[in-house]
């Protein structure tokens, strides 16, 4: 059957989104060097340079990376029109995003202030011009889709959080001002602005088209991003006036209303099969779900370092895991859909196009998986149990992510040898 | 009987985009196809247009989304279609 109808109008060339898809797991690969090789006096608080820089891998290296690739991808297709100038704009936004975040994220690790401001420099100049243009079609878009809204609202979010970045980088220069704040404001429009309501977005759209599971409740796709993003307005008045109501509470509940709801469709699914993408999936639920209750109740426990364990679950259990599945999923589809269009647009090349699970076969991404979860379990052990060696996670957590970045280079590898053979053949 | 059913509704992106695909290019004069699926399948509509398709898409009794897709310029599908289609509510996405 012919596929080249399968229109390719929206879909950006496999050059512009993959590039960052392959990128990103390094810098999960350097963050878990970095508390392989660490002293115990990196763990000490979550202000220490080291575990500045840690974050600052996970946040702007692995799902800033992935989510600014991914959003470039997905626009266009959801909006049903390409983005302004996407070829040129992706080429430069990524050597500018990548150069920012290496520089600030070096200048946290060496506490080096002109490092701090060159890297935040760029950054904000990428996310302006990614902003500008993601929003313009955003805001041109007529579609009411759930989806689109979450992403309107995230990367209104995502300029936020730049924003107050900059603003605390200028102001001090360089020299972070950690307990400030205007720090506060700026996690928690990075988290949860940026990060979860744009997760949420988009589960949305992929949680039933590859998980086969029911659409999310209709009250739940258009109320939670508009309500979890007025929320964090008020949480961020409240230094300012009377805290009228706990809304930092309300946050919590938002966060936890989506993560059962997530695990109650993935209950529900159709057809019961094994599905790598949907074990990352739950993990991550389960871990969002648990990074609440520390949050909420930790205090009770002595002895748990709960902002560092808060942080652990929100970001590598949470939303590492929730991307990292994904990326099993956008990234064959991406290699199918673009070798189908190319070899039957050439119309002579009698091979086979794989398909999307032998892109990146289920197996290895299997193996990953258990490194993954395996990695995330003695990480946490390590920061509750004192006998646990944080090494042995961050060991583990290495491996995955090396074999996240060789299972997804496969899949580039396979296009590259299928493009090549049907080079040859039609030759 | 001028109707195909095909229920993609247990099958995994992008299988149910490629059976409509497939199965619309296959309609006979007359015939429409009834697609019927979990979600609503945003990426088949530019082309169903791109390839002289009509589609009318509604909330299904058993599928959470069905949609009804018949030749440009076959009057007898198109009619049989959307006299089935007006049996169910038009689609919103709310």
């Amino acid at each position: 059957m012919n596929y080249t109808a399968l229109s390719l109008n929206q879909t950006p060339p496999l050059s512009v989104p993959l590039p960052y898809f392959l990128a990103a797991p390094l810098f999960a690969a350097v963050a878990a060097m970095g508390l392989l090789f660490a002293g115990p006096e990196f763990l000490a608080s979550r202000w220490t340079p080291g575990m500045l820089a840690l974050t600052h891998l996970l946040t702007v290296g692995f799902l800033g990376t992935t989510m600014l690739g991914a959003m470039q991808q997905l626009v266009p297709v959801l909006v049903g029109v390409p983005l302004p100038s996407q070829r040129a704009v992706a080429y430069l936004l990524f050597p500018l995003w990548i150069a920012g975040a290496c520089l600030l994220i070096l200048g946290m690790g060496r506490a080096t202030p002109v490092m701090v401001q060159s890297g935040g420099a760029l950054l904000a100049l990428a996310v302006g011009v990614f902003v500008l243009l993601v929003g313009y079609s955003l805001w041109r878009s007529s579609s009411r889709h759930a989806t689109v809204r979450s992403m309107a609202l995230a990367i209104a979010a995502l300029a936020v959080t730049v924003s107050l970045a900059l603003y605390l980088i200028l102001s001090f220069s360089g020299q972070l001002p950690l307990a400030h704040p205007l720090t506060g404001l700026h996690i928690g429009w990075g988290s949860i602005g940026w990060v979860f309501i744009l997760l949420a977005g988009v589960a949305y759209q992929v949680v039933p088209m590859f998980q086969i599971t029911p659409e999310y409740p209709l009250t739940l796709r258009k109320w939670l991003a508009p309500a979890v993003w007025g929320i964090l307005v008020l949480w961020s008045l409240q230094g300012f006036f009377a805290p009228l109501i706990h809304s930092a509470w309300l946050l919590a509940a938002g966060l936890v209303v989506f993560a059962l709801q997530t695990l109650r469709l993935q209950a529900r699914r159709r057809r019961k099969l094994a599905d790598v993408t949907l074990d990352f999936w739950r993990l991550a639920m389960v871990s969002l779900t648990l990074s609440v209750l520390v949050w909420a109740f930790g205090q009770r426990f002595s002895g748990i370092p709960v902002e560092l364990l808060v942080g652990l679950l929100f970001f590598v259990g949470f939303a590492l895991s929730a991307v990292n599945g994904m990326l099993y999923k956008i990234v064959p589809f991406l290699i199918w859909l673009h070798l189908n269009n190319r070899l039957q647009q050439a119309g002579q090349w009698q091979g086979k196009v794989p398909n999307m699970k032998q892109v990146v076969p289920e197996r290895h991404a299997r193996w990953q998986f258990r490194l993954h979860v395996s990695a995330q379990f003695l990480l946490i052990a390590g920061l509750v149990i004192p006998v646990v060696p944080i090494q042995a996670g961050a060991a583990l957590w290495l491996l995955s992510s090396l074999a996240l970045g060789w299972n997804l280079t496969g899949a580039l590898r396979l296009y590259l040898r299928i493009a090549k053979e049907s080079r040859q053949a039609m030759a | 009987m001028p109707e195909r059913v095909l229920d993609v509704s247990e099958l995994e992106a992008p299988e149910p985009l490629l059976r409509a695909i497939e199965t619309v290019q296959t309609l006979e004069p007359g015939e429409f196809l009834r697609f019927c699926h979990r979600m609503k399948p945003c990426h088949l509509y530019r082309f169903l247009d791109e390839n002289g398709f009509h589609a009318d898409t509604r909330h299904g009794n058993d599928y959470e989304c069905e949609v009804f897709i018949w030749r440009d310029g076959d009057e007898v599908a198109a009619g049989e279609a959307q006299e089935l289609a007006a049996e169910l509510r038009a689609w919103s996405e709310g």
